[in-house]
């Protein structure tokens, strides 16, 4: 197999993998984590048994890796405002007390292992600094008598 | 006795001479072999990961400041500015680092290989001391007034950084592949580009 054809069978993968799934999670966050934990972490390499059925092993892995980096890049776009939303979002979602979340979060720093393999250190740093922010932000909105945030 | 440690210590001292020229001149073939691949290198880490206007866009956003100050949070504020200063001074430092790389490349092998005119050397010299002089004042800069007070000092550094950049390349492209070999070869023999 040629290295155009190994190609757009990963862009065929990806574009399955964005109709079918990754459109059904609205949010970069979300779609940062969940690909996130697609990932072996012994091995660095993305599983997906329906893909790499309909596809390869090879090129599931290579989509997931694809859009696992767009979901990044979107993240890192993401205005601060956008991206407490979006935590504000993640954490209803997961039905995780607030409180419990987000000094979780601070502790932990569980997004640290939500990048991407090869980003570089400025971007990582920058989403990590933001975090960081949005984390103190919604903590803030949690005390009793803190002004109201922008909700 | 006397002229016996004379002699002993100019030969002590000429086999330092000796020790020291060779040293350098390992290092100078060292340097021979590495600054083309951490020039390479250094122009796809500025093109990728330090110039792109998205990101230098988002850690300079005044809009994020706007919300936090929204937030009406003093101590959050502090945390943004603070957050935004390190990852700015960080962005110049990686800068600083990656030019410092390409300045090398140039010093080393650029001059002596490439077809480069004398113009466009100078220009290139001249844009290699502005952007570390900017690099300078922006982290004073940054230090001072904050991370949101410079965005025409960070424009202009953006702008000499990517002028480099294109230089560079320029440089690279004009190394034919006699001198890539006279430069040395990886593993393999396969070229060091």
């Amino acid at each position: 197999m040629t290295w155009r054809t190994k190609r757009e069978n990963v862009e065929r993968a990806a574009e399955d993998l964005r109709r079918r799934t990754l459109s059904e999670i609205p949010r970069s966050l979300d779609r940062l984590i969940y690909l996130a934990s697609m990932r072996d972490y012994n091995t660095g390499l993305y599983c997906h048994d329906g893909l790499a059925e309909r596809f390869s092993q090879e090129a599931a892995c290579e989509a997931l890796a694809d859009c696992h980096r767009e979901a990044f890049r979107e993240l890192l776009g993401t205005p601060l405002e956008e991206l407490v939303a979006q935590i504000e979002a993640y954490v209803r979602a997961t039905r995780t007390s607030p409180f419990d979340f987000i000094t979780a979060w601070k502790k932990l720093e569980p997004y640290r292992v939500a990048v991407p393999v090869q980003t570089d250190s400025l971007s990582s740093e920058f989403l990590f600094s933001n975090f960081k922010v949005a984390l103190a932000i919604l903590e803030a909105r949690l005390r009793p008598g803190q002004p109201a945030a922008a909700a | 006795m006397i002229p016996l440690i004379i002699y002993l210590t100019i030969g002590a001292l000429l086999f330092l001479a000796l020790l020291y020229v060779v040293a350098r001149s390992s290092n100078g073939e060292r340097a021979g072999n590495d600054p083309l691949r951490e020039a390479r290198q250094a122009v796809q880490t500025l093109e990728s990961g330090l110039l792109p206007r998205e990101l230098i866009g988002r850690i300079f956003a005044r809009e994020d400041f706007d919300y936090v100050a929204s937030c009406g949070s003093e101590e959050i504020c502090r945390t943004f500015l603070r957050e935004r200063q390190r990852v700015a001074r960080s962005w110049v430092g990686m800068i600083e680092k990656q030019i410092g790389s390409l300045r090398r490349f140039h010093r080393v092998v650029a001059r002596q290989h490439s077809g480069l005119s004398m113009r466009t050397e100078a220009g290139l010299a001249f844009d290699f001391a502005a952007l570390l002089l900017a690099c300078r004042a922006l982290r004073v800069l940054l230090y001072v007034r904050g991370p949101l007070a410079a965005p025409r000092a960070v424009g202009a550094t953006v702008a000499v950084a990517t002028r480099i950049c294109e230089a560079s390349k320029q440089s690279m492209a004009f190394l034919n592949p006699a001198s890539i070999a006279a430069m040395g070869t990886g593993p393999g023999g396969a070229p060091v580009l």
